[in-house]
């Protein structure tokens, strides 16, 4: 249980370190304010991963440093039980002259496991490492995968209460990366908790129970990981935004409660509808089988290239596809101020039974993937897409049915 | 939380100490051996240069080898605590890398160095001992009180030591007057030449030398083998002990900025 209660941090910005001793001794103000973190509170209840996201210099490495106690805060209380260790300092104090065994020995008093603890549980955490002999040679003639493997099995075998994770686990290759996950997912049914900085909205949305976002020090939201990363992103659109009129993020009441839809106010949402291909109005699809997703507005003004785009995501938010008429290289014709219109998608739907939810946009002006001169509405899961079993087609494991043809042939000029 | 971090950190300065003699000479093929074998070096210079090549004399005393020892009793001691200084006054520099990813605790951290330069300490003085026994030295009783004189002496270093590591992370500039200001005290101390050489007032001078308290004491041991000057030994510890104290008050004031600029 790590709880976290109203954590600020100024960072005074001197020209030169010896300017804050002249502050000391002249009483003189030689420094510009920087906040860090602005009276940030959350809580990470055992056996929880919580995620921190939001954009450079919003305070999350600040944050992830006061955690671990590498930084002090200037107000607040954070109060811990057990220990805390960082996956940031994977491998701190490894000296490349020193065998594999001499270096679990440095690091692991370093993130706070006594000699005894260390006697005991050195062999595992060599086992685990699977290192084997190199353990005996020394971490230069290692590559960097085995460092990592290396590193990686101390920490987690340091028994703390709580991890801090930066950034994705890029510990050795594929199969490694599977045994860390497994052991991290131990660690989490065992009620260690995990504090999760990352720029991947995916591994966000996936591993973590909650999520916060800070932007300039200051903790947003607080939420399930998909509309923290939904806000986040929304945020991200109405700064890029170039339009003459602003984006904002929409009135909750108008958007069923969904808090990070944006929209300029100059197109006038009217209505969202799923239909099966003879255009009548469905409540689940068969999986397989074609649809049309179809809904119409009013333009307020001209657009004159606009957009369309659609985004298909899975209960966890996780994106299953989503693409736009930019990136199929469809030009639409302007908006004209004041009509009506009807935007349908038509597709097949070869997905796995499950719900899912469906997101539209509307933007102006493309320029690359995801990014464009005016994002005039964005509508984040504003309907559901039912996906249930269709009995003629055969079961299959994983996301999309790719409907394979299998072949068997017996080979006759095979040799045994 | 904190009950467990006194024992944790001393664990972590006795594995940073160890690492820390073992680096200076990892991947040699000799390794652990060089460390006797530079201090033995060192001293069979001394002795041989200054005892019988050159035939320095201390004076009121006949024997070859009393100037070498003199040199030697105040030269060992006078190494360690430089070094102890010195390193201890950019440790939180050098150890960035540690510091700026892992909570540390600051105040005991220079305490690492204390312990490696002890080592190092011991060894030679074990290796002179060796040394002496062969030339057919006569061991005053009063040698059993030099671990004593060492431990106030290292107090000194680190109260110092700390003292200047901490203004060093805002005065980059200040390691090199530490260095020159080391060079300068050392001939502000008698250690190549002998206290009572000196004019009346040098000699006034230099009594508020906190260094030519230990310094002499070793002296007093090895050399004069008489009873070291307790008086000013007990001075240096209370300058020491409160030095410490101090250092503490502003750590405490200091922490957050110094973690910050590091």
């Amino acid at each position: 249980m790590m709880k976290v209660q109203g954590i600020s941090k100024r960072f005074k910005l001197y020209h030169s370190p010896a300017d804050r001793l002249r502050e000391i001794l002249l009483q003189k103000r030689y420094h510009k304010d920087f906040l860090a973190l602005d009276n940030v509170s959350f809580e990470v209840r055992d056996g929880e991963t919580l995620g921190i996201i939001g954009q450079n210099g919003a305070g999350k490495s600040t944050l992830l440093k006061i955690l671990s106690g590498i930084v002090i805060p200037d107000s607040g209380t954070i109060h811990i039980d057990g220990k805390v260790t960082g996956l940031l300092e994977l491998g701190t104090g490894f000296n490349a002259e020193m065998t594999g065994l001499e270096n679990i020995y440095m690091n692991g008093t370093l993130i706070g496991m006594s000699r005894d603890e260390i006697d005991r549980k050195k062999q595992t955490i060599i086992d685990f490492s699977e290192l084997g002999e190199f353990i005996h040679e020394p971490i230069k003639t290692y590559s960097s995968g085995m460092t990592m493997r290396l590193a990686f099995s101390i920490a987690i075998h340091a028994d703390p209460k709580c991890f801090l994770v930066d950034e994705a686990l890029a510990v050795g290759d594929a199969y490694f990366q599977q045994k860390c996950m497994r052991k991290i997912q131990d660690f989490r049914a065992s009620g260690g908790s995990i504090v999760f900085v990352s720029h991947d909205m995916n591994a966000v949305m996936t591993l973590c129970d909650y999520a916060i976002l800070l932007d300039h020090g200051k903790l947003i939201s607080y939420g399930i990981p998909r509309s923290i990363v939904d806000l986040y992103i929304s945020r991200i659109c109405i700064q890029s935004h170039t339009g003459e009129k602003a984006v904002a993020l929409m009135d909750t009441k108008d958007t069923l409660n969904n808090h990070s839809n944006i929209s300029t106010g100059e197109i006038e949402f009217d209505s969202i509808r799923i239909l099966d291909s003879s255009k009548t109005v469905i409540t689940h699809v068969h999986s397989d089988d074609e649809i049309i997703i179809s809904f119409s507005f009013r333009s307020e003004r001209l657009i004159e290239d606009p957009i369309f785009g659609i985004l298909i995501r899975n209960r966890y938010g996780v994106s299953i596809f989503g693409t736009n008429t930019y990136l199929l290289h469809q030009k639409n014709n302007p908006l004209l101020p004041g009509k009506m219109y009807q935007v349908s998608y038509q597709f097949k739907v070869p997905l796995q039974p499950d719900d899912y939810l469906i997101t539209v946009a509307i933007d102006n002006k493309g320029k690359a993937i995801n990014s464009f001169d005016e994002y005039l509405l964005r509508l984040n899961d504003i309907a559901t897409l039912k996906v249930v079993r269709n009995e003629k087609q055969p079961l299959y494991e994983g996301v999309t049915n790719l409907n394979p043809t299998i072949n068997v042939e017996a080979i006759t000029n095979g040799v045994s | 939380m904190d009950g467990s971090g006194a024992i944790v950190n001393f664990s972590l300065i006795v594995e940073l100490a160890k690492r820390d003699f073992i680096e200076r000479y990892s991947g040699s093929a000799l390794g652990f051996m060089w460390s006797f074998i530079y201090p033995l070096i060192n001293i069979l210079i001394y002795m041989v240069i200054f005892g019988t090549l050159m035939g320095a004399r201390l004076p009121g005393m006949t024997s070859v080898w009393g100037y070498g020892v003199y040199l030697i009793a105040g030269l060992v001691p006078w190494t360690a605590f430089v070094n102890t200084v010195q390193r201890s006054s950019t440790v939180y520099l050098d150890k960035k890398n540690i510091i700026t990813k892992i909570h540390v605790d600051l105040p005991t951290l220079p305490l690492f160095i204390v312990l490696s330069e002890s080592i190092t300490f011991f060894v030679t003085l074990g290796i002179f001992l060796g040394i002496l026994l062969v030339t057919g030295f006569s061991f005053s009783p009063y040698l059993a009180l030099v671990p004593v004189v060492y431990i106030i002496q290292q107090l000194f270093a680190y109260a110092l030591g700390f003292f200047l590591g901490m203004l060093v992370v805002f005065l980059r500039d200040l390691k090199e007057v530490v260095t020159i200001g080391m060079q300068i005290w050392f001939w502000f101390t008698p250690i190549v030449y002998v206290f009572s050489i000196l004019p009346v007032v040098a000699q006034q001078v230099l009594i508020w030398n906190p260094a030519l308290a230990f310094i002499s004491a070793y002296h007093d041991m090895f050399v004069f083998q008489r009873m070291p000057s307790f008086f000013y030994l007990s001075l240096v510890t209370g300058i020491s002990v409160l030095l410490v104290l101090f250092d503490y008050f502003l750590f405490r004031k200091l922490e957050k900025d110094i973690r910050d600029f590091i």
